[in-house]
């Protein structure tokens, strides 16, 4: 039985899941294609997608096949390389008008999976590999994207944080590659890793809308081209202790304000029993505005304007930030730590038990009104091996007791401390 | 309670105007979980200096509308707003804009309740010179977050470099110098004057009843019993036609430099309909100009001149009106020029019928995918509201324009006299 609302098939190696439904406007396509992040594909995986977004066989030219989308009612089309757990993800995704709104003569999503499919396995090349100058342009592209990571310095010190506490594992890797490793690409060896990429990668296909199984199924039989063994899983990151000793990482730049990162290790993943409780926990912390960072740092303290916790449980790792006046490092950080330690003592109000469980019931019940965060939610369960239907998830945070936040809490170790300050000692 | 069926939409809004001015409206949503509402003041950053029909002249200091959004959630019973609405498992959030100020919550249950809380807190404002004080220390973390953001101050730079009186070139939080300026008392005169029902609108969107939202929301209103308020005048020094400055530049360490530019327009006073459809007009010229489908985009990118964050808007009032072109380039001064010749070479030609409609189908396409999210109805609907317009008429609007009026635009909106650029390049 499904509990999730898809419906789940398989053809050429791929996993397919449909939830046929009339409630949007639209199909919603999500195509997952997850191979493990390492240091030596992690540069030519991330540059592929975006070599094929430039052109398939059909529209080997950038503006036509741009064209070709919009003449799709202006199908909404995007790409995205990230990290889940110990994996580099790529995500392709369509967002086509259901035809009962706009007059068309091919149905949509049978367009919509027919461009998608041959963009994915039908490339535009020449001479047998992807086409020189799309390879050039690309390559310059992720490499500015890599090196722009800076301008936004919320997120470069969230990145630089991780960067530090898992300095000895590949998750210390950018999704987006190497800067170093970007130059030897060329488009021979690319072109080989990708059919090998594409053969041997776990792969999920997603359709949300007004269709069935059946008629998924037989439009990537019909529109994608693969040789592909038996569909792949995932494998479950391991949890790994902290370090010894709590690292202090201190970085100077043309800031006016400083941000405080802190990464913690958190044993507890998205398979776990004790899910559920660890997600309270967090939400307690820092994952809303009721909860004891939010109160303290910025509410009673008025250190900040921003301040949360965030915890991945595809990684298990939880991050704190904040952004902060550069001399009140120390008095934020000790403020967090103290929050950090009544919340490990079991210093946890009813009321901010039941807030907390009360937004997070709210968040998941919200997510049915998105056709991609249904999506994002069955596949977050098929990647860490673990079904759990909304509604199970939502009667288990419901029964976490006080007790049970405390002792997930207490599993929560400081690795790292980052700081990215301004130049001159405040 | 009025109703209004959008057949082609196949979606139907309801709406009621109170005694004491508020404007209501409900969109049902079936099968919708989440219901998403705001509380909306026509009421923003640009509003700095006014008089209530009957009142004094005011001018108040700069950031005001933005701290009083942020004072609002202090309550005279203590208990914080935000810990009400998570108490019955709504989000709840508030942002200011140059025009209105919007408080809001989205839940899946207890949506009474979280709708009375928000009309409640909203309509119940509690200032004192202490909790203001503590304000002033996260806002002023707010402001230094923003001038740290190159995207931010690059954008921020164009329209001070665009604008040389109008209040919309001052940034919408403030400087800390100038909020430092802000007391309890210029608190509340600002929201007397702007707060009042007649000033603002309730939007509900999601899985509710039409008639027993607006008979809840009446039911609260009726018993505040609120007086009535003239007319509230808004005051705006003359601006002249001309940019301020051509080129505005900001110094913060970036990989390559941001660079935006735009067109100020000469001509404004445009409202309601005649002003959508301007504002309509406009956004599809740019996107036959300067999409990502289009020639010249494939061009620039080919020169490495732009990436994929290359993009343009365009915004609109009665008052002030600008394009806004642009993304992260290596040479700012070379993408201006090379701008300038291929524009200069597509004004002559014009658009074609082929690339016009499939501009079209594309901006119609994107409407149609937007009505699937309760947010972007709600802000949408809003924002066309307070312009005396019709979000739900857009549909419409896009089918009945023409090439002929796409290539008007095109000759009228590209004067170079009327250029400002703004970069940020690292020191």
């Amino acid at each position: 039985m499904n509990t999730t609302g898809f419906e789940h098939g398989e053809i050429h190696g791929i996993r397919v899941h449909v939830m046929p439904t009339t409630r949007f406007k639209t199909f919603a396509i999500s195509l997952y294609l997850g191979v493990p992040l390492a240091e030596d594909t992690v540069t030519p995986t991330a540059l592929i997608p975006f070599i094929l977004r430039r052109g398939n066989e059909t529209y080997p030219e950038t503006t036509q096949f741009r064209e070709a989308l919009e003449d799709m009612y202006g199908a909404g089309f995007g790409l995205d390389v990230y990290k889940k757990g110990d994996y580099q993800l790529v995500q392709l995704r369509m967002d086509t008008i259901n035809d009962a709104f706009v007059s068309s003569n091919e149905p949509l999503l049978s367009r919509s999976l027919g461009f998608l499919g041959e963009t994915l396995t039908r490339p535009a090349l020449e001479e047998g590999a992807f086409r020189q100058k799309y390879v050039q342009a690309e390559r310059e592209n992720v490499r500015k994207r890599l090196e722009s990571i800076i301008d936004d310095k919320i997120r470069y010190a969230a990145e630089r944080c991780i960067q530090e506490m898992c300095k000895d594992e590949p998750y210390r890797l950018s999704p987006l590659g190497r800067l170093d490793a970007l130059d030897d690409l060329e488009r021979g060896g690319l072109y080989e890793w990708y059919r090998q990429w594409l053969s041997t990668c776990s792969f999920d296909l997603y359709v949300v809308g007004d269709t069935t199984l059946d008629e998924v199924i037989g439009l990537v039989e019909r529109h994608f081209h693969l040789e592909r063994g038996d569909a792949l899983t995932y494998t479950p990151a391991a949890a790994k202790p902290a370090s010894a000793e709590v690292r202090q990482v201190v970085e100077r730049m043309e800031v006016s304000q400083g941000k405080l990162n802190m990464g913690l290790r958190n044993p507890i993943m998205y398979g776990d029993d004790r899910y559920a409780a660890a997600l309270v926990a967090n939400g307690v912390l820092g994952g809303f505005p009721h909860s004891k960072l939010f109160m303290n740092v910025r509410e009673k303290e008025s250190l900040a304007y921003y301040v949360g916790s965030r915890f991945d449980p595809y990684k298990g790792i939880t991050t704190i930030q904040s952004g902060i006046e550069l001399q009140n490092f120390q008095k934020a950080l000790d403020i967090i730590r103290e929050q950090l330690a009544l919340l490990q003592a079991g210093e946890i109000s009813e009321s901010e038990i039941a807030q907390t469980k009360a937004l997070l019931r709210n968040d998941l019940l919200e997510s049915r009104d998105s056709a991609y965060q249904m999506i994002g939610y069955d596949f977050n369960g098929r990647f860490a091996g673990k079904e759990r239907s909304i509604d199970e998830l939502l009667e288990q945070v419901e029964a976490v007791t006080a007790d049970e936040i405390q002792a997930a809490a207490q599993l929560l170790e400081l690795d790292t401390i980052y700081f990215l300050t301004g130049e001159k000692e405040a | 309670m009025e109703s209004i069926h959008y057949e082609r939409l196949q979606e139907t809004l309801y709406h009621e105007k109170l005694d004491n001015g508020l404007e209501v409206y409900v969109l049902p949503k079936e099968g919708f979980q989440k219901t998403y509402a705001i509380f909306a003041t026509r009421y923003g950053s640009v509003d700095n200096h006014f008089q209530v029909e009957g009142g004094e002249e005011i001018q108040v200091p700069d950031g005001i509308a933005h701290f009083l959004e942020h004072k609002m959630f202090e309550e005279p019973d203590g208990v914080d707003v935000f810990s009400k609405f998570s108490a019955k498992g709504a989000s709840a959030n508030a942002f200011t804009s140059f025009e209105q100020t919007v408080y809001l919550f989205s839940a899946t249950e207890q949506i009474e309740d979280n709708l009375d809380t928000l009309l409640n807190y909203v309509q119940n404002p509690y200032f004192t010179e202490e909790n203001v004080e503590k304000e002033k220390g996260i806002i002023g973390q707010e402001i230094q977050m923003y001038s740290d953001n190159p995207d931010w101050r690059v954008y921020y730079g164009l329209i001070e470099a665009m604008y040389q009186k109008h209040p919309v070139r001052i940034d919408i939080a403030g400087t800390i110098e100038s909020i430092s300026a802000i007391t309890k008392d210029t608190l509340y005169t600002c929201y007397n004057t702007f707060y009042h029902p007649s000033n603002m609108m309730v939007f509900v969107v999601g899985g509710v009843d039409a008639a027993e939202v607006i008979e809840q929301v009446r039911r609260n209103q009726d018993a505040k019993g609120i007086a009535p308020q003239g007319r509230i005048g808004r005051y705006f020094e003359e601006e002249p036609v001309a940019v301020g400055e051509p080129w505005h530049e900001v110094k913060l360490p970036v990989s390559q430099p941001k660079f935006l530019m735009g067109f100020k327009e000469k001509e404004v006073g445009l409202d309601g309909e005649a002003l959508q459809r301007h504002t309509l007009t406009t956004k599809l010229m740019l996107d036959l100009l300067l999409g990502n489908s289009t020639a010249l985009y494939q061009k620039l990118y080919d020169e490495d001149l732009i990436s994929d964050d290359f993009g343009y808007d365009y915004s609109a009032t009665p008052h002030y009106a600008y394009s806004m072109i642009g993304g992260d380039t290596k040479d700012p001064e070379l993408l201006v020029k090379r701008l300038k010749e291929e524009i200069g070479a597509i004004v002559e030609k014009g658009f074609t019928q082929e690339a016009f409609d499939r501009a079209v189908g594309k901006r119609i396409g994107s409407y149609l995918r937007s009505l699937n999210s309760p947010e972007s109805i709600a802000h949408e609907f809003m924002r066309y509201r307070f312009k005396n317009s019709d979000f739900f008429a857009v549909l419409g609007m896009y089918e009945a324009l023409t090439l002929d009026d796409v290539n008007r635009y095109l000759r009228a909106h590209i004067d170079w006299e009327q250029l400002a650029v703004s970069v940020v390049v690292s020191p």
